[in-house]
C-alpha cells in the first residue's frame, strides 16, 4: 500500500511564556491509501490542532506535513488553497454547507471551482447524492435537511472533489447516537467499496469500534497507535 | 457566474439589513440630485435675474464707459455694429441704449438719477422693462414719455401724468441741458437701486436732449443660447470688437457671478462629500456586519479551497449589487421629485434678495442629465470603496481559528 499522507516530528503551540501550551508535540505518523483511522483523545488533547495542521488549515511551528512527497507546511495563498479544494476533502462538526446554495449546489460548488466541466459536473452531483442516500432531495436548501442529512451532504462533497484523503473533525458530535452510527456506517462503507481515505477525529467510543486504525493522543503526545 | 449568483443571494439573506443599507444609499442619491437641482435653479435664477433684468447678456460700449458711467465716452457712430447685429443668427434680441447720469426734479423733491433712453420694441425684447410696469402705460411714440422707478416716484412725491423735468450737461459741450416730461408709467424691478434712481425715457428724445446725434452709450445683447454670451471664441464678439468697442458677456461684466456660481459649485462639492462619507461608513458597517454573521461559513468555503481573491471578490460583488439596487431604486423616485417641484416649485416662504436679485415666491429646481448619470456613478464608485476593506478582512480570514472562534 502507498502512503497517501504522512506527519513528520509536528509541533504547534499556542500562547507564549509561562502560558506556553505545545497542543501538538513532536508526532510522528502516516496514513496509507485506503485506511480508515481514528485519532483519540479527551477533550483538549489536541486532535483539531493535528488536524488542521495534516489539512493545510494551520501551519506548523516545527515538523512537517508530506502529502505525495510535496510538503503541505510551507504552502500560502493559492497554493494551498488549491491544494486544499485538489486533495484534501474536509467534513467539518456541524454547519459545513453554505447555507443559500441546495445540497445539490453544495456538491457541485466544489467541482466549480475546480473547473469541472458541466455535464461531468452534473452527473457526478447526482452520483454523490446517490452514494449519501439522498437522492431527490438536491433541491433543498441546507436549512431544509436535518443535521445527519446535511452531515451527509458534507461527505458528498467532500467525495465530489476526488481528494486524496478525506479530514473529518467530530463529523458525528452534534449527531445523536443513532444518526452518528449511521453516517459512520456510511463512510465506512465508502471506504471499503471505493477506497476512499479517511481520518477523523473522535472521543466517541461508537466511532471507535468502528475504525479500523486508532491513533491515541494525550496532551499533544502521540501514545499509541493501534490497527487492528 | 457562481460569484454573481451566490452574491445575489447573499444580499437577500438578511432582508432587513440590505434595505436599510439601500435607504441609506438611495437617500444620500436622491438627495444629492435634489440639492444639485435646487442650486442650479437658483443659480439660473440669479444669473436670470442679473441677465434679463436690465443688464443683457452681453453688452457693447465705448471702451472705458462702464468704469464710471462716463457719458462722453459713446459710441459715435454705430450704424455699422447695428448692421451686424442686424445679421446675426445667435441673437434673440438687442437693445440700443442712451445712458446718461440727471438730476430729476418733481414740484417737491429733486434727486441724481440715471436717464435711460430706451427703443421701446427692442427694449421690451431684451429685458424686462414691459413687464415690470406696474402701473400706467409703457413708452410709445409720444415724445414727452417718462417711466420712473416705482421708490423714486416715492420719493419724489408724484405719480402717473405728474411733470418731470430732467437737467444734465449736454455730452459734447458742457451746456446745461433740460427737458420736460410726463410720468407715463411706474415700473418695478426688484433690486432698490434699479427702482429708486432710474428713468427711462424714449432714444430719440434723449438723443436730441443730450445732443449725441445717432450716438449710443451701450448695447445690450441677448442670445437665443445664453451660453454664447462668454464664449471666447463668439464670431459676433470678434466682428464688433475693435478700437475702443468692448464686447463683453455676463461673466466679464458682473464678475461677482462667476464668483458666486464657483462658490456654490464648491458647497454642493462639500455637501456631497460630507453625505457620501457618512453613507459609506454606514455601508462599511453593514458589510462588516454581514462578514461576521458568516464568519463560520467563510472559513469553510476558504478551507474546502476557495481562494482568498474569490472570497474577497464575492464581498465587493455583493457591495456592487447594493449599489445597484439602491441606484435603481433611487433615480426613478429622483426623477418624480425632480420634475414634481420643476413643475409646482419649492415654496421659499418670501423673498430673498441676493446679489441684487430678488428671489421670490418658488424655487424651481433644474433637471440636468448629469444628476443621473454622474451621481448614480459616484454612488456605486463610493460603494465599491466602501467594500475594498471588508473585503480584503474577509479574504484574509484564517480558516482553522474563524472555525475554532465561531462555534
Ligand atoms: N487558538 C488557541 N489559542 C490558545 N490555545 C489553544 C487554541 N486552540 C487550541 N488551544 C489549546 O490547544 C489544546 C488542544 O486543543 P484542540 O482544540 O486541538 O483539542 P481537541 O482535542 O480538538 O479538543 P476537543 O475534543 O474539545 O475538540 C487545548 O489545550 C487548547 O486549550
Ligand atoms: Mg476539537
Amino acid at each position: 500500500m502507498s502512503i497517501v499522507i504522512e506527519a513528520q516530528n509536528l509541533k504547534r503551540c499556542y500562547g507564549s511564556g509561562v502560558t506556553l501550551v505545545a497542543a501538538v508535540n513532536d508526532v510522528s505518523f502516516s496514513i496509507e491509501q485506503g485506511e480508515f483511522t481514528a485519532i483519540i483523545g479527551p477533550s483538549g488533547s489536541g486532535k483539531s490542532t493535528l488536524l488542521n495542521l495534516i489539512g493545510g488549515l494551520d501551519q506548523p511551528d516545527a515538523g512537517r506535513v508530506l502529502l505525495q512527497g510535496q510538503d503541505i507546511a510551507t504552502m500560502t495563498g493559492n497554493a494551498i488553497s488549491d491544494f486544499r479544494r485538489d486533495h484534501i476533502g474536509f467534513i467539518f462538526q456541524a454547519y459545513n454547507l453554505i447555507p443559500v446554495l441546495s445540497a445539490h449546489e453544495n456538491i457541485e460548488y466544489i467541482m466549480l471551482l475546480q473547473g469541472v466541466p458541466t455535464l461531468n459536473r452534473q452527473a457526478r452531483v447526482l452520483e454523490m447524492l446517490e452514494l449519501v442516500g439522498l437522492s431527490g432531495l438536491g433541491h433543498r436548501r441546507p436549512s431544509e435537511l436535518s443535521g445527519g442529512q446535511q452531515q451527509r451532504v458534507a461527505v458528498a462533497r467532500a467525495m465530489a472533489s476526488q481528494p486524496d484523503i478525506i479530514l473529518a473533525d467530530e463529523p458525528t458530535a452534534n449527531l445523536d447516537s443513532k444518526t452518528g452510527a449511521g453516517l459512520l456506517d456510511l463512510m465506512r462503507d465508502l471506504n471499503a467499496a471505493h477506497g476512499l481515505t479517511f481520518l477523523f477525529s473522535t472521543h466517541d467510543q461508537m466511532i471507535m469500534e468502528r475504525a479500523q486504525r486508532l491513533v491515541h493522543i494525550k496532551d499533544g503526545i502521540l501514545e499509541q497507535d493501534e490497527t487492528r | 457566474m457562481l460569484l454573481i449568483q451566490l452574491a445575489w443571494r447573499n444580499l437577500f439573506r438578511n432582508g432587513r439589513r440590505t434595505f436599510l443599507t439601500c435607504l441609506l444609499l438611495t437617500s444620500s442619491l436622491v438627495v444629492i440630485i435634489l440639492m444639485d437641482g435646487l442650486i442650479l435653479g437658483m443659480l439660473g435664477v440669479m444669473v436670470g435675474g442679473i441677465t434679463q433684468t436690465l443688464e443683457g447678456e452681453a453688452q457693447i460700449y465705448k471702451a472705458g464707459f462702464r468704469d464710471r458711467f462716463d457719458s462722453t465716452l459713446y459710441l459715435e457712430s454705430p450704424q455699422s455694429i447695428l448692421n451686424v447685429l442686424n445679421q446675426d443668427e445667435t441673437l434673440l434680441a438687442y437693445a440700443p441704449r442712451v445712458v446718461v447720469p440727471a438730476v430729476i426734479g418733481s414740484s417737491y423733491n429733486t434727486l441724481g438719477g440715471m436717464v435711460y433712453g430706451v427703443d421701446p420694441e427692442k427694449e421690451a425684447a431684451t429685458s424686462r422693462l414691459r413687464q415690470a410696469l406696474i402701473e400706467g402705460e409703457y413708452l410709445s411714440d409720444k415724445p414727452r414719455a417718462l417711466l420712473m422707478g416705482r421708490l423714486m416716484a416715492e420719493k419724489l412725491e408724484i405719480g402717473i401724468g405728474d411733470r418731470v423735468v430732467l437737467t444734465a450737461s449736454a455730452v459734447d459741450n458742457n451746456e446745461l441741458v433740460q427737458g420736460l416730461f410726463r410720468v407715463s408709467g411706474i415700473v418695478q424691478f426688484g433690486p432698490k437701486e434699479l427702482d429708486e434712481s432710474f428713468v427711462f425715457i424714449h432714444i430719440k428724445g434723449a438723443q436730441a436732449l443730450f445732443q449725441l446725434g445717432d450716438g449710443l452709450h451701450q448695447i445690450a445683447l441677448r442670445f437665443k443660447d445664453f451660453e454664447d454670451a462668454n464664449r471666447s471664441d463668439l464670431a459676433l464678439a470678434s466682428k464688433i470688437e475693435g478700437e475702443n468697442i468692448e464686447f463683453k458677456g455676463w461673466l466679464a461684466l458682473q464678475p461677482g457671478i462667476g464668483a458666486m456660481l464657483e462658490m456654490t459649485s464648491y458647497s454642493t462639492l462639500i455637501i456631497g462629500t460630507v453625505l457620501f462619507l457618512f453613507a459609506s461608513l454606514g455601508v462599511i458597517n453593514a458589510i462588516f456586519m454581514s462578514i461576521y454573521e458568516r464568519l463560520y461559513e467563510l472559513a469553510i468555503a476558504k478551507a474546502i479551497g476557495t481562494r482568498p481573491a474569490f472570497i474577497g471578490g464575492l464581498i465587493v460583488l455583493e457591495a456592487f449589487g447594493l449599489a445597484l439596487i439602491s441606484c435603481s431604486i433611487g433615480l426613478p423616485i429622483a426623477y418624480c421629485l425632480m420634475t414634481y417641484f420643476a413643475g409646482s416649485g419649492l415654496p421659499l416662504g418670501g423673498n430673498i434678495e441676493f446679489s441684487g436679485v430678488v428671489l421670490g415666491g418658488r424655487l424651481y429646481p433644474e433637471l440636468a442629465l448629469h444628476q443621473f448619470v454622474q451621481f448614480p456613478v459616484y454612488v456605486i464608485l463610493l460603494t465599491l470603496v466602501a467594500a475594498i476593506y471588508p473585503a480584503l478582512f474577509a479574504a484574509r480570514i484564517t480558516p482553522a481559528r474563524s472555525l475554532q472562534k465561531a462555534l
